[in-house]
């Protein structure tokens, strides 16, 4: 077994866990964090992603001991008491999921992209979903989301023409 | 080099399926606070469709879609549904809920005629109301009339129905018949570029016009006809199972069964024809399949109208794409490609 520790939506996590344990499995194993999703288990799907010191990573191909003393952000670490995230909100105003089970890793990339670029073209937006496979959607509304959740973010009124 | 070209591709639809007994049920439950709660069997897969039926019942009972609590798909509960299938969930399941709420609010219509001192087809439901037509001042709130009914008159405010497309025998003989309740209509227009040295295909944008009845809910219709659209170019392009020789898939995971990601998708816009079915709940019919039907054709001959190829089998994966270029030219050799 491997002790692991690492901060996970800003708490202070640790496992003891078989070496070969990946970090989604600990995510929802021993964390019961479980809105990242185990879709393909061999990083094509991208259901498992989560920002590893803030950067997306699938979940499913990075081993829990490469997390030690690493920040990790889940879907579970963008809503707080006051409310949803600015994406999360824009995904659920524009019914930009359906099933639904992408949902936590396309938001998680989507925010990553949001930190490093507060406004970006429907170029960059597809390009930074484009590791996550989406089967219900045709990826339109999600891509309307993100606009509208970067003018929120910028301080703008989400329904302004891009 | 880089070639533009543009299809069409247009398709109907057969929505409500009478070859065989295919029904919906429901109940509707009209509650002292004024709200309703609708039974009903058929499943949400992310469609929407439960807000679309609770639209429903909310209309005909004069009610906001949030004052009805769905309850769904628990089969010690609900009633049976066919099937959340066959993109029958609006019009069969639809027109259940429609026929069950409008039972439960002819309760509401009797116990509230005496206290306003009207007859019972005097009245309508409206704004969270029964109201006399016409005289929108002299009514009273849902939930007041649904408290009469269960404390005063004895007579709950609930209904119960069930809908089934009339099952039409097929001619034994022809097997000529009326196989569908009703159908829906479609128009999709692709735009492309297809490159010539390597036979990749891009869609740059797709114009998809569909006719789904009354659009119940236009967000949601819009979702199915781009989530369809996706679809639709995975199978005009990408998608493909491959078996070996024993009859294994060779290509089980999503690292070589190619589907459309972020970037394989076009600029969609989606047109919806408005149209009133008589037949359906509030008009409506369905979208669901529909939307994945006209996208490869309209994808395919917009191929045709860049490159001047034909690929007869799907997916046009870039080999064959190709392939076909090849073929045309050395059938052809002073013509290099087609404008």
């Amino acid at each position: 077994m491997t002790d692991v520790s690492m901060t996970v939506n800003g708490e202070e996590r640790t496992a003891s866990v078989p070496p070969e344990t990946t970090l989604l499995t600990v995510l929802r194993e021993n964390f019961f964090l479980t809105g990242s999703k185990l879709g393909c288990d061999v990083g094509d799907c991208g259901a498992c992603t989560v920002l590893v010191d803030g950067i997306p990573v699938n979940a499913c191909l990075m081993l829990a001991g490469q997390a030690e003393g690493r920040d990790i952000v889940t879907i579970e670490g963008l809503a707080n008491q006051d409310g949803m995230h600015p994406l999360q909100q824009a995904f659920e105003n524009l019914a930009s999921l359906q099933c639904g089970f992408c949902g936590p890793g396309v938001i998680i990339s989507a925010k990553a992209l949001l930190e490093e670029n507060p406004d970006p073209s429907v170029d960059d937006i597809r390009d930074a979903l484009s590791g996550n496979l989406c089967r219900c959607t045709g990826y339109t509304k999600m891509i309307e989301a993100v606009q509208d959740a970067a003018r929120i973010m910028r301080g703008e009124s989400a329904d302004e023409a891009a | 080099m880089k070639h533009r070209g543009k299809g069409i591709g247009c398709m109907w639809y057969p929505i409500g399926f009478t070859v065989a007994a295919n029904p919906s049920a429901a109940t509707v439950k009209v509650n002292e606070d004024g709200t309703a709660t609708l039974l009903t069997g058929t499943v949400e897969t992310g469609q929407g469709s439960l807000t679309v039926l609770g639209q429903i019942a909310a209309e005909e009972l004069g009610i906001s879609t949030e004052d009805v609590h769905v309850v769904s798909a628990d089969t010690d509960a609900t009633p049976m549904d066919t099937g959340a299938i066959a993109s029958r969930t609006t019009y069969v399941t639809g027109n259940a809920i429609q026929l069950a709420a409008e039972r439960a609010k002819n309760i509401l219509f009797e116990v509230a005629a005496p206290m306003l001192g009207v007859r019972p087809d005097q009245l309508e439901a409206r704004d969270r109301k029964i109201q006399v037509k016409g005289y929108p001042q002299s009514a009273l709130p849902v939930g007041e009339v649904a408290n009469h009914a269960q404390n005063g008159a004895g007579t709950p405010a609930i209904g119960s129905a069930s809908y089934n497309p009339p099952t039409v025998a097929m001619d034994p003989e022809t097997g000529q018949g009326k196989p569908f309740s009703t159908y829906v209509y479609a128009t999709q227009i692709a735009e492309v570029e297809v490159d010539d040295e390597t036979g990749e295909v891009q869609v740059i944008r797709i114009a998809a016009a569909h006719d789904c009845g009354t659009a119940i809910n236009p967000m949601l219709v819009e979702g199915q006809v781009q989530g369809g659209i996706s679809m639709g170019v995975g199978m005009a392009l990408e998608e493909e199972m491959l078996f070996d020789d024993q009859g294994r898939q060779i290509n089980p995971n999503l690292t070589n069964y190619i589907m459309p990601t972020s970037l394989d998708m076009p600029h969609i816009d989606v047109d919806i024809v408005e149209n009133f079915d008589p037949t359906g709940p509030f008009g409506a019919k369905g979208v669901g399949e529909p939307t994945a039907v006209a996208t490869s054709a309209a994808i395919l001959n917009a191929v045709y109208d860049a490159v001047g190829v034909r690929v007869p089998n799907l997916p046009a994966t870039s080999e064959k794409v190709l392939a076909a270029i090849k073929a045309k030219r050395n059938a052809d050799p002073k013509r290099v490609s087609a404008s």
